[in-house]
């Protein structure tokens, strides 16, 4: 056993000026089994301090070159690997794990992996036992970790009891502990609600701030504006490396490899003026110059906790005859725990599409599972098409009321696609040729008409997420209700899930959607039931929702930022397209 | 939710050495091994309800009030309805009830009850860093304990998935309850293939999460915590191994086995 302590990394700050961070030579890596090769001929170096977002769609390698960066590939997952990779200008080659650990640290998707003790101050304190530092150096180096990441004062608070972005600024925190040069997180965001993205983009911005050289993986565009220079991964191969305007203002690369372009640069394209938009007062600045009468709005006047006051009494007035779901103040809270939900009304009627959002902890999926039977309330009533909800199975109301769990993998288990779709038909018990019917139709609407004999588990994130709707699908509810359908799914993924849920509800199906993501409410839903502190606090329109800045505000919800634009000329537009439309009606 | 059993509290056995507590828990179990008198047990089944009570870990207990009451109840009845030995009072077959096998039963039961109130009042006073110290120091490779400790972490994570997993296919019109006793279980195969891939998802992140905070880098670690012993500990094994003692001698007398004659 080498003397451990000997190999503790260098701490003292380094010169950022010419430094090279990292530098990939002609990486290719393929996956054991794997048809083709994860990576092909990757190439590209980052200075020291310089920040590198990896964009790209789902399978497109994005994962695999992180992992290549700190020797998870090839040493955990093995494959064929060739290349080079040096990190602060030494090769890896042969390098295990543990040893890049305290030069590359590496943050993950999935936070709650990530998170092994009992205690913030001890999860931090991991990664310095493994490296055999001393009792009292690890003390001075835990206060500056959390403090670095926002969590001083948590040090005794179990990580178990942390909300989604506390979890995983905790995991930076634990990495930075090792005090590596090189940050690389893998969509750090993914997991996290509008608040949680925020506390962790803020955070890497303070990091880069102090100098560190970042790798940032995330397929939303919009938030690697800041970053220095723009890697797009497709494929497997780099198809192009730059500084953000001149990645950001090829609209359709972007959308071709899976990315979400800025809506603002989108917008600007779409009224030919071109360029990327550093910010919504930059893109402003640009519209006013090319369409010079477009009016200013005046700033809310209302102030914020009247006007939620306001619609609050509107909220509750929300309830029109003849829906098909009722809930009326209803109140629940888990055994020993408390109230999650608190007098909460809803009324769902045929057809509609409703987003139901709010924060974490606000009580959205507790008041989906009370409507779908899973949960009974502690009080109120909820009735299904003028049913007693209390009265009824949970699975009695399944054909009416289906419910597509948040995760798709909570519910595959069959050896076929085709299998999995006709679970449930055959548990109602329905005739073998019916389901044969059901099945073939609901597969060809959810695009998987090719995968009938598949094995689930070899289809991609967004095939399994559309498998999971076909298998609830398939029992031809009126609602169908949705729990973060497109999360982890990339933008491709995402549109193409869209898409099937905005054709569904045209075909009559009502639509409740969960959901994090401003603009799949702007684009999709035609109802905001907003959700705080376990009671409804806002159900209008979509348009009303967005042209609302009061409630805006004092919710933590942000709008597109096309739409956070449009505020600004007096208007409410969803969408680039419509921005562009209205600006070229009212003021061309 | 909470997913781990440990509770805060500072109690006497919370403030044990790590050691003193995995020692603890061995004791127990050996004493609870050796003997089978129900009147024997009695005391033992005392000592571990006094310990509860000193660690105030009453919720966690109530928290398995039904996982006590399905284990327990049907041991007892098991034996005293069909165990068959000594001179019977009531015979109906395949019932055979004798003074023996009342003891018996009631013996299994206190035995079964007090081991797992045994263990989960351990978990309740242990956090699982001191159990990857506690094993570490009874001479357990580094490796094997902290993922022993890692298992711990992760049952409960398994279990929030499989509620899921059963919501979700009860949602799909499953009904879990149809059939025998053997097609009940095969009946579980919608639920066992998804939490059993997850485990697998997540098993595999946390092996790349453990590796990339230095994980395997040495064999011996340093401890953040740091755990001393104290005079309190020495008394704590002192009685230990009285204790493993007494139980011992229980059984090597005689007196811990049930007269049958």
């Amino acid at each position: 056993m080498p003397d451990v302590k000997a190999q503790t990394p260098d701490i003292e700050p380094v010169d950022t000026a010419v430094e090279e961070a990292i530098a990939v030579e002609g990486l290719s890596f393929a996956y054991r089994d794997a048809a083709r090769a994860a990576l092909s001929e990757v190439s590209f170096a980052q200075s020291a301090g310089e920040m590198i977002g990896v964009m790209g769609a789902s399978g497109a390698g994005k994962s695999t070159l992180a992992k290549c960066l700190n020797r998870i590939i090839p040493e955990l997952e093995g494959g064929e690997f060739r290349g080079i990779v040096r990190i602060s200008g030494r090769p890896t080659a042969g390098a295990r794990v543990y040893e890049i650990a305290p030069k590359v640290g590496m943050v993950f998707q999935d936070f709650e992996s990530q998170l092994f003790s009992t205690s913030v101050a001890h999860e931090v304190a991991f990664a310095l036992e493994q490296i055999g530092m001393s009792r009292e150096e690890m003390l001075r180096r835990i206060g500056p970790a959390l403090e670095a990441v926002g969590l001083a004062g948590f040090e005794e608070r179990d990580p178990t009891s942390l909300s989604g972005g506390q979890k995983q600024r905790l995991a930076i925190a634990a990495v930075l502990a090792l005090r590596p040069r090189i940050i690389v997180l893998d969509e750090p965001t993914t997991d996290l609600d509008p608040e949680g993205r925020a506390e962790v983009f803020a955070l890497i911005r303070k990091l880069r701030e102090q100098g560190l050289s970042l790798v940032v993986i995330e397929h939303e565009a919009e938030e690697l504006r800041r970053c220095d220079r723009l890697v797009l991964l497709s494929e497997g191969s780099i198809i192009a490396d730059g500084p953000p305007p001149s990645i950001m203002t090829r609209m359709e690369m972007l959308e071709n490899s899976g990315v979400h372009p800025p809506g603002l640069n989108s917008l600007l394209h779409l009224l030919g003026i071109g360029g990327h938009a550093r910010s919504i007062e930059h893109a402003e600045a640009e519209i006013r110059k090319r369409f010079p009468g477009v009016p200013s709005a005046p700033p809310a006047e209302t102030p914020a906790n009247e006007a939620v006051r306001a619609s609050r009494g509107k909220a509750a007035a929300n309830q029109p005859p003849g829906a098909l779901i009722r809930v009326e103040n209803v109140s629940f809270s888990y055994p020993g725990g408390p109230r999650v939900l608190d007098g909460a009304d809803l009324a769902i009627s045929a057809g509609e599409f409703v987003a139901i959002i709010g924060q974490n902890g606000s009580g959205k999926t507790t008041l989906a599972k009370l409507v779908i039977g899973l949960l009974k309330p502690d009080s109120g009533r909820i009735t299904i098409d003028g049913r007693d909800r209390s009265t009824l199975h949970a699975a009695a109301t399944a054909r009416e009321i289906g419910y597509v769990f948040q995760n798709p993998d909570h519910q595959i288990f069959a050896a076929t696609v085709e299998d999995e779709v006709a679970f449930g038909p055959r548990n109602f018990g329905l005739d073998p040729q019916e389901i044969e019917r059901r099945c073939a139709e609901v597969l060809h609407a959810v695009g998987l008409e090719n995968e009938r004999k598949s094995d689930p588990f070899l289809l991609s994130k967004g095939q399994r997420q559309r498998l999971a709707v076909a298998s609830v699908l398939v029992l031809r509810p009126k609602v169908l209700i949705l729990d973060e359908p497109t999360t982890g799914l990339d933008y491709r993924e995402q549109r193409r899930m869209m898409k099937l849920v905005a054709e569904l509800n045209e075909s009559g199906v009502a639509i409740v959607m969960i959901t994090h993501t401003p603009w799949l409410v702007a684009e999709y839903a035609r109802r905001v039931v907003l959700m705080h502190a376990g009671r409804k606090i806002f159900d209008d329109g979509v348009r009303e929702f967005f042209g609302h800045d009061a409630m805006l505000a004092e919710s933590s919800f942000r709008a597109p930022e096309v739409t956070a634009l449009s505020r600004r000329f007096g208007t409410v537009a969803l969408t680039a397209e419509e921005m562009a439309a209205w600006l070229r009606e009212h003021c061309g | 939710m909470k997913t781990t059993l440990y509770i805060e509290r500072d109690s006497f056995v919370h403030r044990l050495h790590p050691t003193a507590k995995v020692f603890g828990l061995f004791v127990v179990f050996w004493s609870i091994y050796w003997v089978d008198n129900p009147l024997a047990l009695m005391p033992l089944a005392l000592i571990v309800l006094a310990i509860a009570l000193m660690m105030g870990a009453w919720e966690n207990v109530y928290r398995f009030r039904w996982f006590f009451i399905l284990i327990i109840v049907p041991t007892m009845l098991t034996w005293m309805l069909f165990y068959r030995v000594g001179k019977p009072l009531i015979t109906l077959p395949p019932f055979y009830v004798s003074e023996a096998s009342l003891m018996f039963g009631f013996g299994r039961g206190l035995k079964v009850g007090a081991l797992v109130l045994a263990s989960v009042l351990f978990l309740s006073g242990t956090k699982v860093e001191e159990l990857a110290v506690g094993l570490s120091r009874l001479g357990l490779p580094y490796r094997l304990g902290f993922t022993i400790t890692l298992a711990f972490r992760l049952v409960p994570l398994f279990m929030e998935s499989a509620l899921t997993v059963v919501d979700a296919q009860r949602l799909r019109g499953y009904d879990f309850d149809a059939g025998g006793p053997f097609e009940r279980i095969r009946r579980y195969v919608p639920v066992v293939v998804p939490v059993f891939m997850g485990a697998l998802r997540k098993a595999n992140n946390m092996a790349m999460a453990l590796e990339a905070r230095g994980f395997g880098r040495t064999h011996r670690p340093t401890s953040f915590i740091e755990y001393r012993m104290h005079p309190r500990d020495a008394a704590a094994f002192a009685f230990l191994l009285a204790l493993g003692a007494v139980s011992f001698w229980i059984y090597y007398s005689g007196l811990g086995a049930i007269p049958t004659g």
